[in-house]
Parts: C-alpha cells; sequence; structure tokens
C-alpha cells in the first residue's frame, strides 16, 4: 500500500531522487563528533515546534506577558513541558552549535570547498546568540528585565555609535512596552526568516558537497 | 523495494532502518501528543463555578413578580480576571420558593426586561417572548431561559451556576 502511494507521488513528483540525495548519500567514515550538527538541526526544530506553540497563549504586553506565562506553565495542559522544552533547548542551541564549530574547527572541515558552509555557519551562530537574548526578556520577570536591561547597557559601550544601538535596541532611552514588543517580534519573525534562509543554504552545501574526510596525520 | 526473496529476511541494515523509522515515530508522537492537549486543553475547561454569590435581600421581591438582581463578579478568562456585572431575575410565588432566571435571551443573547402590563419577558432584539417562569411564549427563541440554582438563608439571596 504504501510502496503504491510511492510509486504514484514519484511518477508525478519524483521525490525518490531527492529522498536519495538527502538521506541515502554517501558519507565517510567519521566518528560521534560528526553527529553535533544533525543534534543541532533536531533542537532547532524542537525551538519551532515549541516556539510556535508558545505563541498560542504567550501576549508580549508589559501587563500580561509575565501572567500568560505563568498561566502556560501551570493551567495549560503539558504547558509546562512546551515552556520547558523551549527554555532548556534554547541552552542546548547555544552549545551544540558551539560543539559543532569546534568539531568543524577541529578536522579542518571549513577548508575549500567548504568555506561558504562556514560563513553561514558563522551568521547562524550569531542568529542562535539572537534568538537567546531577544527570548531571554519575553518572560517579563526580574531576571529576563534586568538581564535585558544590562545586555542593552553592554551594547551601549560600542565606540561612537553605542547610544544610537542603545535606544533602537531598546525602542527609546528606557526599557518599556516598545521593548518588549520589538524583542517579540524580532524573536518570533526576524530571526526565524533569516535562519530558514542561512539554514537553507547550509543544508544545501552540506548535501551537494558532502561532508569532509576526517584528517590524516600525515599525507599519503 | 527489497527483493522479493529477501523481504522475510531481518538483516543488520533492514533492522537499523526500521530502528531509525521507529525512534522517529515515538519522538514525532512525543511532540504531537502533548501538542495536542497544549491546544485543546483550554477549550475542555468548564467555566461552572461553584461558589455562592450573594445577590440582596429576598424581602425586596414582590410576589409573583420576577425582579432584577445585579451582582458584581470575579470571571477569570485565562490569565485575566475580569470584574463582571451579571443581572438575575428572581422570582417567588410564596416568599418561600425561588427561581432564578438569566436575563440573557436563549435565541441570540440578548438582555430580555419584565413587562409589568403585560407579564412577560420580553426581548428587543427579535420579539422573543417568555412567561413569568421563562417558558416559551412565542418568537423565534430556542428554550426558556437558563435557570440559576438559588437559596435564601437569612433573607439573604444567593445564587449559583453562573
Amino acid at each position: 500500500m504504501t510502496s503504491r502511494i510511492g510509486n504514484w507521488l514519484e511518477e508525478r513528483m519524483g521525490w525518490r531522487s531527492v529522498w536519495e540525495t538527502v538521506f541515502l548519500r554517501k558519507v565517510p567514515k567519521v566518528n560521534w563528533f560528526y553527529t553535533l550538527g544533525s543534534a543541532t538541526l533536531f533542537v532547532a526544530l524542537n525551538q519551532m515546534i515549541t516556539g510556535i506553540l508558545l505563541t498560542i497563549y504567550y501576549v508580549p504586553t508589559p501587563t500580561q506577558a509575565y501572567d500568560s506565562v505563568q498561566y502556560i506553565t501551570t493551567q495549560v495542559p503539558a504547558g509546562w513541558l512546551i515552556r520547558g522544552l523551549h527554555h532548556w533547548g534554547a541552552s542546548a542551541m547555544v552549545l551544540l552549535t558551539v560543539l559543532h564549530m569546534l568539531r568543524v574547527i577541529f578536522y579542518g572541515a571549513y577548508k575549500y570547498p567548504r568555506e561558504v558552509t562556514w560563513f553561514t555557519g558563522v551568521g547562524l551562530l550569531v542568529l542562535v546568540l539572537g534568538f537567546g537574548f531577544t527570548g531571554y526578556l519575553l518572560p517579563w520577570d526580574q531576571k529576563a528585565f534586568w538581564a535585558t536591561t544590562v545586555g542593552t547597557r553592554i551594547a551601549e559601550v560600542t565606540p561612537f555609535v553605542g547610544d544610537w544601538i542603545l535606544r533602537i535596541m531598546r525602542g527609546g532611552e528606557e526599557l518599556t512596552a516598545v521593548t518588549l514588543a520589538r524583542f517579540f517580534g524580532v524573536h518570533v519573525w526576524f530571526l526565524p526568516a533569516a535562519l530558514i534562509a542561512l539554514l537553507g543554504v547550509h543544508l544545501y552545501l552540506v548535501i551537494r558537497i558532502g561532508i569532509s574526510n576526517m584528517p590524516k596525520r600525515k599525507e599519503e | 523495494m527489497t527483493d522479493a526473496t529477501q523481504t522475510n529476511k531481518l538483516d543488520r541494515r533492514g533492522f537499523l532502518g526500521t530502528l531509525t523509522w521507529a525512534i522517529g515515530a515515538l519522538i514525532a508522537a512525543g511532540f504531537t501528543v502533548p501538542a495536542l492537549a497544549y491546544i485543546i486543553g483550554p477549550a475542555l475547561e468548564q467555566e461552572q463555578s461553584d461558589e455562592w454569590i450573594p445577590l440582596g435581600l429576598s424581602n425586596k421581591i414582590e410576589l409573583g413578580v420576577p425582579t432584577l438582581f445585579k451582582a458584581t463578579i470575579e470571571r477569570q478568562t485565562g490569565w485575566i480576571v475580569n470584574q463582571e456585572e451579571i443581572s438575575v431575575y428572581v422570582l417567588t410565588q410564596d416568599g418561600r420558593e425561588f427561581t432564578a432566571m438569566s436575563n440573557i435571551c436563549t435565541h441570540l443573547g440578548c438582555r430580555v426586561r419584565w413587562i409589568e402590563d403585560r407579564a412577560q419577558f420580553f426581548c428587543p432584539c427579535h420579539n422573543g417572548v417568555f412567561d413569568q417562569y421563562g417558558e416559551i411564549v412565542s418568537g423565534p427563541v430556542p428554550r426558556a431561559l437558563d435557570r440559576f440554582e438559588i437559596k435564601v438563608e437569612e433573607d439573604q439571596i444567593f445564587m449559583r451556576g453562573a
């Protein structure tokens, strides 16, 4: 039955060659460190699913943000789980992205012809940190408020344009409802759009070029 | 995709392939089940409150005439607590047995009014008419006015079930 549906779709979509290119491609004999990229991708998917779910109840206004998060955590069935997955997944994202990057550095996998994969990877790391920074404010508790106060102050130290950066981040002089709303907008629209675009290029290149071999101790 | 002669043999490759799909299905279920509970959860919640709400003094009521009482209740919708004013018609024929009726028309939710001259409830939206017990008289109304539980303690009327 499944194979009949598969054949019917294959005839019309030609999906099998895509499937084989993506999932049945040849990989060199490598070790477990080479799974860190896939692990990062998995957690990224987790963040997308749980993040989308959180927007059903979360409201990014100073009067309701905290209460809606409490509502999610204590009232909604499995709300604690969805929020917990997103919360801990956020830390896992940063950790795994950095570990993945370290593997690429130590195995020299950034070299020709994979420079562009590396560039997009660096961009993705910046995006992940952006997600972490903007997401941290959203629960709107004391920790969130003061962390963002300090975080935007740190940006203010930038020579010449620091004051401007602070004002743009906060949407004004103070950390207000405007700040919360724009952090939310950046967290759920700007960054995901950029992430999907960069991730698309990153994965395309991984599949197109293939992953690098383990470096040898000596030239053969 | 495997040959007909090979289908019954579970080799290492086939086993690992099946295992991968099984783990994948498990993870998918791990997301789907909580996600569904999370989405439909608040929809399943019953909004009945079991608290007795004080309405006023029972000696205000004229025998046989539905009398309007107003009360402010706190209602929690999601994470927002609202003060809400509810209106209830209370009827008694003998000063001992009391009936409490919602003033919300069962047709489309307009507020009904007690018309003294005709001794009937009248809904101005689509001419729904109910008698003093809230039973249907005429109009497009689908059912009688909703009733609430009521009790009287030392001349004080309480209702619940809003």
